[in-house]
């Protein structure tokens, strides 16, 4: 067993790991935002596409602040 | 000095053995992940569901919680979807 492939496990366990942090702290988000009654037997479609919409959006938006850094 | 002579903690000296490594790794992060995501659920449902709390749960409660759980693991799908399909818009 060499170093490498160790390194290379431990990588791709951190980014698994951040993953699932982003899609942990999305869902937190945009349940918040989206999901304002009592939860149902299903998602009405306006709910499904809330959720959609909010984590793009935030996507969008953390690339927009990390741009409005950058150009400092 | 026996109860820390499991295969995990390998005494000084000895090199581990990786694959053992890895593994137990791959269990540690999962169970890492079930128990926040359990703790965030709990929290969701909570507020969700258990408005007024009383001496028990009632039937009502207790359905709602189930719901909410169902629909929290959709959420999550949701999101992960949207985030990391490959189309912009979906």
């Amino acid at each position: 067993m060499d170093n490498a492939e160790m390194q290379r496990f431990l990588q791709q366990e951190q980014q698994k790991a951040m993953m699932s942090e982003m899609v942990g702290k999305l869902t937190s988000v945009c349940w918040d935002k989206c999901i304002t009654g009592t939860p149902g037997s299903k998602f009405s479609s306006s709910e499904s596409t809330c959720l959609t919409n909010c984590a793009q959006r935030f996507l969008d938006m953390s690339l927009l602040i990390a741009k409005r850094f950058e150009a400092q | 000095m026996d109860s820390f002579s499991s295969p995990s903690l390998p005494s000084s000296g000895s090199s581990p053995n990786p694959e053992v490594v890895m593994e137990q790794i791959k269990a540690q992060l999962a169970q890492a992940y079930a128990q926040e995501f359990l703790e965030t659920v709990g929290t969701k449902c909570f507020d969700k569901c258990v408005t007024k709390p009383g001496s028990s749960l009632s039937g009502s409660e207790s359905s709602c919680i189930s719901r909410c759980v169902d629909r929290y693991i959709e959420a999550t799908g949701i999101v992960s979807r949207a985030l990391f399909s490959s189309s912009p818009q979906r």
